[in-house]
């Protein structure tokens, strides 16, 4: 089974991209790097939509910055463009049509960047850092929502310094993710929410945490009429959650899984269990790809309830991921995300130091499987 | 202090709990203005300072800042609840450093565990497992907790050698502890008193009766942390003098009594004065009504006709009632909440397994696995920091914290640079 075939003919490893020897930790999959990547830890990544020809991708990262970059059918990538915040960008999405990007920051601000004529301009305001931004286009309106450590979600439709609605949330907003007509939100103390976006935003229902720490990312998967049907949960204790909305059968369709854990089988060892700080849907099969703390990346197939693929391990956590489009290219970020910070409790010191700046490439635009 | 204030804490005392150190007013009065409001921004900022300073604190003592933490929580949630998450704080404050020995005998950290002990349903438990883990053994203040809880339930000798305990490993402050355990010994020879006095009046023995008008007994021991009930075994008035005879003397176990004033009992019949002579029977109960006397049945007659006449069936009025036209009552009552969304009433979360105490016992345990290298699993991550506090934070808080904290640091030495250079230039 060959899961990344060379058909669309990029990739340096060739055929042999997981069976390389290398023992270059940095880039063990021998994946194309980024050009010129942020100078801190990649927080975001996401491609352009389907109604833009060619593949643009967006990284935003806690060096206040957003980049661009044009991701050439040959595996090259040139770095278009770039816009500052004041703050690290915590989270980036593109508009339905693919003219604008809007991100997401720590300076509690969210900014509207047109492509077209490379300005940004302020488009929300929060009273805390702003952790997750997305595009919502539905027939009667569209807007932008964004999710705050302030425990709001508020939604915006970017003319008006105001929010068109602003709807509480018990906790601070920790991910979410949007497929109109559905949005989740999974906040802190392992809340999560569904809402209904038909209409206008409303919330649909609070639904208990089907795991048992700390929800990390989440993202929706859709069923085979390409509706919105349920959403994977991803914790920081190395588990991922599929959960569906209205599921004929809760008990046997829900279910978890393990991830991004080390020595599964050896048990003399305690066993390594690291957190899921990623996951992203393959737009074409439905399968997903988590990415975690430990380096790796995994595919899986959620209806068969198998592990595909799992990467070699970097020398660094994998902070984000994302497809493009047609699931041709698999985007992740490895950097510092903080998970390692003074993890002995020995060593009471500063949890600063020189693991902080480290330089963060966005490697691996390569295909997948079909 | 202001008119107005003190009508502001008079109209919500019983909102406030009671405090071992009493509460500062000008936090009660702050806190009671802010409450009207909801969970003000304020008290969130301040909280979030809280949460941020235990990650970021990189002293050599940390108790400090939980100690202020949970200072601050009690001042600013009089009311308590849920919303205060003081339990929580004080469970995460207690095992953080169960493990340090150098708070073991550390006033604050010993009264951390006193206020913990009294949040749970089992306070001599964690008296118990503190003597075990050798936490507080030689404050006072643990001894003083301790012996109370005893007296509370009644068993005054096991309250005696609480102290004697205390002397023995000479726990500090002494004259404290000397103190209390005089108080204790008067109260209880008080006790002993009475119960002498109430078997000379009452010859009859003392039965297990139904008593009205008391609190509910609560199950267990769990004890009813809202009520502060000053009746019964609970009074102890510190200054001399004899006990209000009015308030009925009863073992721990039953039901305390509401006080009711009794005229053949009221304290101006001193023990000197002559009694009242005690009934010989007890009074005939008069409450019972539509009492039938026991009867014959046999010879109760028949009617006539053989059957009762029983009444008519009520006939149907031969009018029609007026009913207004528009008077058309709805067919159900309309339900203004979105039962999906209601977020008012929620179902009932089971609660987390096990007694506080169990928790503290099998963090302890896996801890000691950890060091032995024996845990099944172990997390890849700074857990310790992410849940420390009453609330969780992410990878992402965290790091925005550091973030912050050098950006201010920064603006700081500016700024600072541009008023020296100022001054400078000045001169």
């Amino acid at each position: 089974m060959s899961l990344f075939g060379t058909s669309a003919g990029f990739g340096t490893g060739g055929t042999g991209v997981f069976g390389s020897t290398t023992t270059d930790s940095h880039n063990p999959m021998k994946d194309v790097e980024v050009t010129s990547p942020p100078d801190d830890s990649i927080s975001c990544l996401a491609f352009s939509p389907p109604t833009m020809p060619g593949n643009f991708l967006i990284g935003g990262s806690w060096a206040n910055d957003v980049r661009c970059w044009e991701v050439q059918d040959n595996g090259q990538t040139v770095p278009k463009a770039q816009q500052m915040h004041t703050g690290p960008v915590l989270d980036a999405c593109w508009s339905d049509d693919g003219s604008k990007v809007f991100t997401a920051s720590c300076d509690k601000t969210a900014k509207m960047w047109d492509l077209n004529s490379n300005q940004a301009m302020q488009i929300a305001q929060h009273d805390g850092p702003i952790k997750a931004i997305h595009w919502i286009k539905a027939p009667n309106y569209s807007c932008v929502m964004t999710g705050s450590w302030d425990k709001t979600l508020k939604f915006w439709d970017t003319r008006s310094p105001n929010p068109m609605m602003s709807l509480p949330m018990p906790e601070r907003c920790y991910c979410a993710d949007v497929v109109y007509p559905m949005a989740v939100v999974a906040t802190a103390e392992r809340g999560l929410i569904v809402y209904q976006l038909e209409n206008q935003p409303s919330e649909f229902r609070r639904i208990d945490s089907p795991l048992k720490h700390q929800h990390r990312c989440v993202a929706i998967f859709k069923d085979k009429q390409n509706k919105p049907t349920g959403f994977a949960l991803g914790s920081i204790e190395g588990r991922v959650a599929i959960h569906y909305i209205n599921p004929p059968n809760p008990a046997k369709d829900n279910f978890t899984f393990k991830c991004h854990r080390s020595n599964g089988t050896n048990t003399t060892t305690p066993q390594d269990i690291y957190a899921v700080n990623a996951i992203s849907f393959h737009p074409v099969h439905g399968t997903l790809a988590t990415v975690g703390s430990d380096g790796r990346f995994s595919f899986w197939d959620k209806d068969a309830r198998t592990k595909l693929k799992t990467s070699e391990q970097l020398d660094q956590p994998i902070t984000a991921c994302c497809f493009n489009h047609n699931g041709n290219i698999f985007a992740y970020a490895s950097s510092y995300d903080w998970s390692k910070t003074p993890s002995f409790r020995q060593t009471p010191g500063p949890i600063h130091g020189s693991g902080c700046n480290v330089h963060g490439p966005i490697k691996g635009a390569y295909p997948t499987w079909h | 202090m202001a008119e107005g204030g003190d009508v502001e804490w008079e109209l919500s005392k019983e909102n406030i709990q009671p405090l071992r150190r009493g509460r500062a007013i000008s936090a009660l009065h702050q806190a009671l203005t802010q409450q009207q409001d909801g969970l003000s921004s304020v008290i969130n900022q301040q909280r979030q300072a809280f949460e941020s300073e235990l990650r970021m604190y990189e002293g050599d003592d940390p108790l400090d800042v939980w100690d202020r933490y949970i200072k601050w929580t009690e001042q600013t949630f009089p009311q308590g609840g849920k919303e205060s998450n003081l339990t929580t704080l004080l469970e995460r404050a207690v095992t953080r450093f169960t493990e340090e020995k150098k708070y073991h005998n550390d006033p604050r950290y010993v009264d951390l565990w006193i206020k913990f002990a009294e949040s749970c349903p089992e306070p001599l438990d964690i008296y118990r497992y503190m003597q075990a883990q050798g936490i507080g053994m030689t404050q006072a203040s643990l001894y003083i907790a301790w012996s109370e809880e005893y007296e509370n339930q009644g068993n005054f000798h096991k309250a005696d050698l609480v102290y004697q305990e205390g002397f023995k490993k000479c726990a500090e402050p002494h004259d404290k502890l000397l103190q209390f355990h005089k108080s204790l010994q008067a109260r209880v020879s008080r006790q002993v008193m009475m119960e002498v006095e109430d078997d000379d009046s009452d010859e009859e023995p003392k039965q297990p009766e139904r008593v009205s008008l008391v609190d509910l007994k609560y199950r267990g021991k769990k004890k009813a942390i809202a009520l502060v009930n000053r009746t019964g075994p609970a009074i102890r008035s510190v200054s001399g003098g004899l006990q209000s005879r009015g308030a009925p003397v009863l073992g721990n176990a039953s039901n305390t009594r509401l006080m009711i004033f009794d005229e053949s009992k009221a304290p101006t019949a001193g023990p000197s004065e002559p009694r009242l002579e005690p009934w010989m029977a007890p009074p005939t109960s008069r409450a019972k009504e539509n009492e039938k006397r026991p009867e014959k049945w046999c010879d109760v007659k028949k009617s006539k006709f053989g059957h009762t006449v029983m009444a008519p069936p009520p006939s149907k009025p031969t009018f029609q009632p007026f009913v207004d036209e528009s008077d058309q009552p709805p067919t159900m009552t309309p339900c203004k909440i979105n039962p999906a969304v209601n977020t008012v009433l929620s179902a009932r979360k089971p609660c987390r397994e096990g007694t506080p105490l169990k928790r503290l016992q099998e963090h302890h345990l896996q801890q000691k696995e950890a060091e032995l290298g024996k845990s099944q699993e172990q997390s890849m991550y700074c857990k310790d920091l992410l849940l420390s506090g009453a609330t969780e934070f992410c990878f992402e808080e965290l790091r925005a914290e550091r973030y912050f904290k050098k950006i201010a640091q920064d603006t700081q030495e500016v700024s600072g640079q541009k008023d020296h250079s100022g001054s400078s230039a000045a001169k």
